[in-house]
């Protein structure tokens, strides 16, 4: 006897369909399960059989073949689990073939015939072209995601098996969990006191989807205006959220009640990560990295100049094409990575420097080396670079509260809203031959350009990234005509020049 | 092979490990320097008391070292090298010993030098100070040493990092009067590596001495004592900025010995790098605020007039930009905090004031241009 049980596999954030074939013949009793599959995955003809033995199934002591088709796909995890045991009941006449029509499974058995979670469930069912796919009980939020399918959920297989032969109804899913009344309210901007140039600087990379660099001082105050910057992006919909979705399941992270991504991420890795930690890889199976996890969000560096250097520059690409292609031998997988960079350094390594002041107490070289990290390229793909200061003691104590998140978010939305009018998600991606037509400058304005690219202060290309600025800062004000000289000005004094060539002293 | 003169036997003498000017001093005071040669070769180089303290606390094991390294020493291949690498060498009374070196409190025992010891006919003042300094030190001292040196006044200083290496930037800048650079290490060890131009330059258009032969490393000891020499060459020393235990001080504590004039530059007293200078005046320095005050001081009184302010006024709006920005750097963050303007009410100042070449910005920090 032969049955074909569809299933599915992760490759990446993507499912790939796979048939678990499972043969039952006459011969000497053995279980071997063919088709590419990795270590997990050929641990679960064990797996299998205890799980079936402890529900008080049979063992039949006949030939069984498992084959997972496309056998040049290769597989991981323990997700066929639960296909491979539907598929060798009905194959050993144990279950109506009937019973099993039209129905995908995913999930991991337990030696006691429980079904487990598996990362991945949103990718997965999203691969599975059947009506019902059946998935263990707390799959069953992220598995409702995509919305194709009739989900149906079994906590053990004597529970599956039952509902599969209809003699008892199909269990109940576990009730959503209550979704708290704040969506898990967000640090607000009102909080940040003083600091305008800060806010001003964080409100535009919200609207315009720029990169932003804060340098300053310890406790000046980077950290806290970064974490409030997805409390001001537009809440994800459509094709981002399901992506985003995607891309956290798909990497174990932990999803939101609804099941649905719909915060912008805010992923803050810690210097020591690693190059494949950051743009993702792995050898057996691949995994997003954080930048993808940040995709459609903020991928917040913290300390930034001590991240190692080939690191930093491994985010050059990802940055520019909002993908990142991983190849392995085995493999190559692309991932989504459209993310705002946000990073946070101390201008040298004491902190105080800068050189302006004369309070730094670092040796040249040391800041030198220091400033180094940053590479030139790297640095350019920031629009916004911002020198934060401490605020002073009078508006930390007394000064009146900041504006709050919520009238900066709507003009953020609202800023958005003319990009999209424009074609382009946010005013960072518009193209350069575009800008004379969508960023046209006054008189004011070419003249304050003119003068910066004559005394050699601004190059070509930081004239396109200024106007990309300036447009977004005029969208800010509501303002959707030529962009003024005030504007300019503005996205210049955000593009402050962090790490020169050291003037020779 | 040729005949070493005694310049050749002290060169070598002076390359010896810790031989500094005192104890180079006590040896060529009790023996000529050949003599010197073979009683440090042989192990007896603290023989005599006068050596002898000199190297306390413990004479018997430097002149154990002295021994070991003199033994690796080729004097005449020393005295060669000095010889092609055009470094004169010159002892005390001997041809080319700037002669107000010769009635020092501490005199040098040697001077090494490369250029035209003729530069140092003339008045002379020094302009020290920090290797940290500020945009304003720097253009102090740039303006200072151009300024001088157009006057006919010897700019002498250090030729390090910061407030020195501008004096001198300044006195090449001026085609005046020849500069004097005294440095640490030998003339061949370019310190700072920065500074190997200036350096150049400083040899082909003045002087450039030291107390050192060649090959010697800068090593730390050789600072102050390279300072107490700019301080017994000038008549004036001018202190640009300096931090509290600034290397200036040793300058300005040599000059004071020495009954020379110290001359201070005033800083903001907010700036950590002025508050040795501000410290100075506060004890009755006389302040420096252009070349004339120098001037005066040496008794001169005559500088060319700066020419006439051609900027173009700061109109409504830029004016309380540049009253906020005061005299010290400010970030874009801090003449936010400070005016109470939005930024891009102060973006558009700032860049009206930078075309009109009022302001000037470096690293994000925003500073006046003078």
């Amino acid at each position: 006897m032969i049955a074909t049980i569809p299933s599915a596999t992760l490759l990446g954030v993507e499912g790939t369909p796979v048939a678990v074939e499972v043969h039952v013949s006459n011969g000497l009793p053995c279980f071997t399960v063919v088709g590419l599959p990795d270590a997990s995955c050929r641990e679960s003809r064990d797996r299998v059989r205890a799980a079936l033995l402890s529900s008080g199934l049979p063992w039949s002591l006949k030939r069984v073949t498992v084959n997972l088709a496309p056998s040049s796909v290769r597989k991981g995890g323990a997700g066929l689990d639960l296909p491979i045991a539907v598929g060798l009941l009905v194959a050993s006449d144990q279950l109506e073939a009937e019973a099993v029509a039209g129905c995908g499974f995913i999930g991991e058995l337990g030696l006691d015939g429980s079904i487990r979670r598996v990362p991945g469930i949103v990718p997965l069912v999203a691969a599975l072209s059947t009506r019902v796919v059946v998935v263990p009980p707390d799959c069953f939020t992220e598995a409702s995601v995509v919305g194709r399918h009739k989900v149906r959920v079994a906590g053990t297989l004597t529970e599956l098996l039952a509902a599969l032969r209809g003699d008892a109804p199909w269990p109940d899913p576990p009730a959503a969990a209550p979704v708290p009344p704040e969506p898990a309210s967000l640090p607000d901007l009102a909080d940040v006191r003083g600091q305008a140039v800060g806010r001003t600087a964080v409100e535009v990379a919200a609207a315009g989807g720029h990169h932003l660099l804060l340098s300053g001082p310890p406790g000046a105050g980077k950290t806290m205006l970064a974490r409030r910057l997805p409390g001001l992006l537009p809440p994800l919909e459509g094709d981002d959220a399901l992506t985003a979705t995607r891309i956290h399941s798909a990497a174990a992270v932990a999803l939101p009640p609804g099941g649905l991504v719909v915060r912008p991420p805010f992923r803050a890795p810690h210097h020591g990560a690693s190059a494949v930690a950051l743009i993702g890889g792995g050898t057996g199976y691949m995994r997003p990295g954080e930048i993808s996890l940040s995709h459609c969000g903020v991928l917040f560096m913290d300390e930034m100049c001590e991240f190692p250097a080939a690191v930093l520059d491994a985010l050059r690409q990802p940055i520019e094409e909002g993908v990142v292609r991983v190849c392995r031998a085995r493999a190559t997988v692309s991932f989504p990575a459209r993310f705002l960079l946000v990073g946070a350094t101390n201008p040298c390594p004491c902190g105080e420097g800068g050189s302006g002041t004369g309070a730094c107490r670092c040796p040249q070289a040391a800041r030198q080396r220091y400033n180094r990290r940053l590479s030139g390229p790297l640095l350019d793909r920031f629009d916004l670079r911002v020198l934060v200061s401490r605020p002073d003691a009078a508006s930390v104590m007394g000064g009146p509260p900041g504006e709050g998140s919520a009238p900066v978010a709507a003009r953020v939305a609202a800023a958005r809203e003319l990009a999209l009018e424009r074609g382009v998600r946010c005013n960072a991606e518009l193209p350069a031959s575009g800008l004379d037509a969508l960023a046209p400058l006054t008189s004011g304005a070419s003249r304050v350009l003119e003068h910066r690219l004559r005394s050699g202060l601004l190059s070509a290309r930081g004239v396109h990234r200024i106007r990309r600025v300036a447009r977004t800062i005029a969208d800010l004000g509501g303002l959707s005509g030529p962009v003024d000289e005030a504007h300019v000005c503005l996205a210049l004094s955000l593009r402050a020049e962090l790490a020169p060539a050291e003037a020779a002293a | 092979m040729t005949e070493v003169p005694p310049e050749g036997w002290a060169a070598a003498l002076a390359g010896l490990p810790g031989m500094g000017p005192a104890r180079l001093r006590a040896v060529l005071g009790v023996w000529a320097p050949e003599e010197a040669w073979a009683h440090i070769a042989a192990g007896s180089g603290c023989s005599r008391p006068v050596v002898a303290l000199t190297c306390r606390p413990d004479p018997a094991g430097t002149a154990a070292l002295w021994r070991v390294a003199a033994r690796k020493v080729s004097v005449a291949g020393t005295w060669d090298a000095h010889q092609r690498a055009g470094v004169a060498v010159s002892l005390p009374g001997g041809p080319g010993f700037p002669a107000e070196l010769h009635l020092d409190l501490e005199p040098p025992a040697i001077v090494f030098s490369r250029g035209d010891t003729a530069a140092l006919d003339g008045r002379r003042v020094a302009i020290v100070g920090t290797r940290r300094c500020t945009r304003y030190g720097r253009d102090v001292a740039f303006e200072l040493g151009r300024d001088l040196a157009s006057s006919g006044i010897r700019v002498v200083s250090g030729l390090a990092l910061g407030v020195d290496g501008a004096a001198h930037r300044g006195a090449l800048a001026s085609c005046g009067a020849p500069p004097v650079a005294v440095v640490g290490s030998g003339l061949d060890v370019v310190y700072p590596p920065a500074h190997r131009a200036l350096w150049e330059q400083v040899a082909g258009a003045g002087l450039l001495l030291s107390e050192a032969p060649l090959g010697a490393r800068p090593e730390p000891w050789r600072f102050p004592v390279r300072n107490r020499v700019i301080a017994a060459l000038a008549e004036v020393v001018v202190v640009v900025e300096s931090a509290e235990k600034g290397g200036s001080r040793h300058t300005v504590e040599a000059a004071m010995v020495r009954d020379r004039v110290v001359m201070a530059v005033p800083g903001s007293v907010r700036s950590p790098v002025s508050s040795y200078t501000n410290g100075l005046l506060a004890d009755g320095c006389h302040p420096v605020r252009d070349a004339l005050d120098v001037l005066v001081a040496l008794g001169l009184s005559t500088v060319p007039q700066a020419p006439a302010d051609l900027r173009p006024e700061p109109g409504p709006e830029e004016a309380p930009v540049l009253e906020a920005l005061a005299w010290e750097p400010a970030t874009f963050d801090d003449l936010c905090a400070r005016s109470g303007h939005s930024p891009g009410q102060i973006s558009v100042g700032l860049a009206r004031l930078q075309a009109g070449g009022w302001v000037v910005e470096r690293a994000g920090w925003w500073e006046r241009a003078t």
